[in-house]
């Protein structure tokens, strides 16, 4: 029994424990940052326990709409993560998915979502140490913005 | 039958002498718009305006609704409104409308739970129209611009006041109860007020709508309703703005560890209104889906509840980005 | 104005009557005062009833995409139409964009380039009042922001050009946009969330814009579904923030969906944001050729990469 609430309750979409720790969704690629992530993994680095990891095939795969749709489903934080310029498994997938961020992170903004609460990097595969840092950075960062209710559909 | 008036620099007093026992929802401002909302103590009342935006039967019959949670504690419907409320400032043809939802909600065979509870708390007063506007017919779908149809009350502006009507049982008794602030107007404020209906009658525009059921009735397979349907634009406005329109979906969705049950208005112009979960879609054109939105209110009403489901508020033909006129439809859809 | 209208007619009729084109998409008078409505002109006396004046408002690409699309009960070979389109210069960027993602055969558009002067807001008149309705019209006093804010007032690609008197290109456009930036975040936020809050979800801001053409959009799609179908307000959010991004490097500004909206919501205020940084980053003006590529579905290797987090 207090095996499954706890899991419930690290869920995505339900309600924050009484200790809050951030929750952050990662999209990330297939090719550059899973393996990315997988290295700091295999390599014993310490990083926070706050990422959930999607894998996607390309980080151009990313459609704004599921982080839009994270963040309502009550996500504390959304990291989007692809190769390096250049590296792209499929030549300008990050290249094109690069304008569409820009854009969206500059608009969510505009609009007023807090800035931090979706952030964009590029991890390669054999970067293990850069994703530890990059989580470690981004954990912080959600944490000093505290729990998002911007856009979260709450239960009544 | 029991009359009252009130000096219009007095609303204020009513609205709080009413807002103690329950909500008062009147004509307000709100972003620069003139709406139906409960009034705030910060709020006066306005009395110069053509019509709503938005109907009040979102007042009865919300956009959406959550009626039940499900959770870890099994269902959980949502309580009904309780507390009284009274509703002022609705025009008479709005009022009207409420006597045509109320045959869809309350009195077919099952009634709904959550429209009766809002409808049976709410005393209605209406406030006949001065300046009935270019697009209102009213007068040619049953209605007036001082009607009493759906009113507990109906008030009407003579300038300096209103004069107040009951027309139910329950108007009367409110008449009593604030006997103190709706005082019982002068002879010369009663002439005033028969002189503003009779003028305001004048001003609303004959449709020639004659017969107008059996003559759609004729037009279903005509082709004018894909020539009429070429321009529309396929938005929801001219339904979700229609004072008696009331179809609505139900729909279950997760939020969280929670379950909803969520019951949203829909709007059959919309392609989705119809889609099947084959896949298959019986409206397939816009034509076809304007033809059952006409013929729903002006043919399928008048055989299954006797009435023409439309009040001739005008709101569909000011607020349609492609200027479709009802007015035209009716009277120039041929057989 | 009453020259171009004659001269617009004569067009009209004859392309018509020579059978160069098989529909005229214009303008004719409207059931209401300050209204006109699009008009399906198939005829010489068709084209009799065409009108140009600055009423003329609405964004007649919109009807594009269905008319180039072949009819479900059409079996075997169909001939797409051809159709000659009364534009505005915003009317001509969109059918530009249509052009460039595949919706229109831009051979079989006949652009009939029209002298605008900026067009009537509905809004500004009815806040004027009946006095200023009928002496205002020819200033720019009741003249809409968007057409006040318009860098393209000529007309694209235009096959048939139609001269009179039209209004001068605007420098700067994007004073609300700098100024709405201007605020806190906090402040901004409040401002959104009240505008989309207003919202009913009569998609009529969605019906009205050219550029949304998909046979499904994003808000229908039950299979997952992407929000819930009342008026949560995240599921508000959920759809603007999806509509107006959708239009980012596409929306020309011609309107249409501030005109459309029954509740007044200031959309343009969030979609001009797009057509800012899509300008500034990119250096894109949608609408404006047909050989640039879209900037979303391109890349240039040094596009900015301000935004990275680097840890």
């Amino acid at each position: 029994m207090a095996d499954t609430t706890e899991m419930n309750e690290t869920a995505i979409g339900t309600q924050p424990p009484p200790a809050w720790e951030p929750r952050i969704v990662a999209f990330l690629c297939n090719w550059c940052s899973y393996a990315g992530a997988d290295l700091a993994g295999v390599s014993r680095l310490q990083y926070p326990a706050h990422v959930r990891v999607i894998r996607v095939p390309c980080s151009g795969r990313v459609n704004p709409l599921y982080i839009v749709k994270a963040l309502q489903l009550g996500v504390d934080g959304v990291l989007v993560s692809g190769c390096h310029p250049g590296d792209c498994h499929y030549i300008s997938g990050n290249l094109i998915a690069r304008r569409k961020f820009a854009l969206l992170k500059s608009f969510l903004e505009y609009l007023g979502v807090e800035p931090g609460r979706v952030q964009f990097s590029w991890v390669s595969a054999s970067e293990g140490n850069r994703f530890a840092d990059l989580v470690k950075k981004i954990s912080a960062d959600i944490r000093k913005l505290g729990p998002a209710r911007q856009m979260k559909k709450e239960a009544r | 039958m029991t009359l009252g008036a009130i000096k219009k620099e007095h609303l204020g007093q009513l609205v709080a002498a009413v807002g103690a026992h329950g909500g008062f929802y009147g004509p307000v401002l709100r972003d620069n718009d003139v709406c139906l909302d409960q009034v705030q103590p910060s709020d006066t009342l306005v009395l110069d305006y053509a019509n709503f935006t938005l109907p009040p039967k979102g007042l009865f019959f919300p956009r959406s609704e959550v009626i039940a949670t499900h959770g870890a504690d099994g269902m959980v419907e949502t309580p009904l409104p309780t507390g009284k409320a009274v509703l002022f400032g609705v025009r008479p043809c709005d009022a009207m409308s409420l006597t045509y939802l109320d045959k869809v909600f309350m009195e077919a065979q099952f009634a709904d739970p959550y429209y009766r509870a809002r409808r049976e708390r709410t005393l209605t007063i209406a406030l006949a129209c001065r300046d009935p506007a270019a697009t209102c017919f009213c007068t040619s779908v049953a209605g007036s611009p001082s009607g009493q149809g759906g009113a507990d009350i109906l008030a009407v502006d003579i300038g300096d006041a209103l004069v107040l009507e009951s027309a139910t049982p329950a108007g009367e008794a409110f008449l009593a109860e604030y006997r103190k602030l709706l005082g019982r107007p002068s002879d010369n404020q009663v002439k005033a007020r028969d002189a503003q209906v009779a003028q305001a009658v004048r001003k609303v525009s004959s449709i020639g709508s004659d017969g107008v059921t059996a003559r759609l009735q004729a037009s279903s397979e005509s082709a004018a309703w894909e020539e009429l349907a070429e321009r529309c634009l396929g938005c929801g406005v001219c339904t979700f703005l229609c004072p008696t329109c009331h179809c609505f979906g139900l729909y279950d969705e997760e939020v969280g560890p929670q379950g909803r049950r969520v019951r949203a208005q829909d709007a059959c112009v919309f392609p989705a209104f119809t889609l099947e979960a084959s896949g298959h879609n019986p409206r397939t054109r816009q034509g076809l889906r304007m033809r059952h939105r006409v013929m729903h209110k002006f043919c399928y009403t008048a055989q299954s509840f006797g009435d023409i489901f439309c009040v001739g508020c005008g709101r569909c033909i000011v607020n349609c980005p492609a200027n479709m006129d009802i007015r035209e439809t009716l009277t120039e859809v041929p057989p | 104005m009453h020259d171009a209208q004659t001269k617009l007619r004569e067009t009209a009729k004859d392309l018509l009557v020579s059978a160069k084109v098989d529909l005229v998409l214009g303008f004719q008078n409207g059931s209401l005062p300050l209204r006109t409505r699009p008009c399906f002109a198939r005829n010489a006396a068709d084209a009799g009833r065409l009108v140009w004046n600055r009423l003329c408002t609405n964004n007649l690409a919109v009807y594009l995409p269905r008319l180039f699309e072949k009819p479900a009960n059409v079996r075997g070979p169909w001939t797409p139409p051809k159709v000659a389109v009364v534009a505005k210069g915003c009317d001509a960027r969109s059918i530009m964009g249509l052009v460039k993602e595949h919706q229109v055969i831009r051979e079989n558009v006949v652009i009939i380039a029209m002298p605008c002067q900026g067009m009537i807001s509905l809004r500004k008149a009815e806040a004027a009042g009946a006095s200023a309705r009928t002496s205002k019209l020819d200033g720019d006093d009741l003249v809409a922001q968007a057409c006040l804010e318009c860098i393209q007032p000529s007309v694209p690609g235009a096959n048939i050009i139609i001269d009179g008197p039209s209004r001068s290109a605007a420098s700067d456009r994007f004073q609300r946009v700098k100024d709405f930036e201007a605020l806190t975040a906090a402040e901004r936020w409040q401002q959104f969330v009240a505008q989309v809050s207003k919202c009913i979800r009569c998609y009529a801001c969605r019906q009205a814009c050219p550029n949304c053409y998909c046979k499904t959009c994003f808000i229908d799609q039950t299979k997952p579904s992407w929000a819930g179908v009342g008026d949560d307000p995240t599921d508000l959010l959920l759809f603007h923030i999806g509509r107006v991004f959708h239009q980012a490097g596409r929306c020309v500004e011609c309107d249409a969906c501030v005109r459309a909206c029954p509740v007044g919501i200031d959309l343009r205020l969030f979609t001009q944001k797009l057509v800012k940084d899509v300008e500034e980053l990119f250096g894109y003006v949608p609408g404006t050729s047909l050989e640039e590529a879209p900037p979303l579905s391109t890349y240039r290797p040094d596009d900015s990469e301000c935004f990275i987090t680097d840890p």
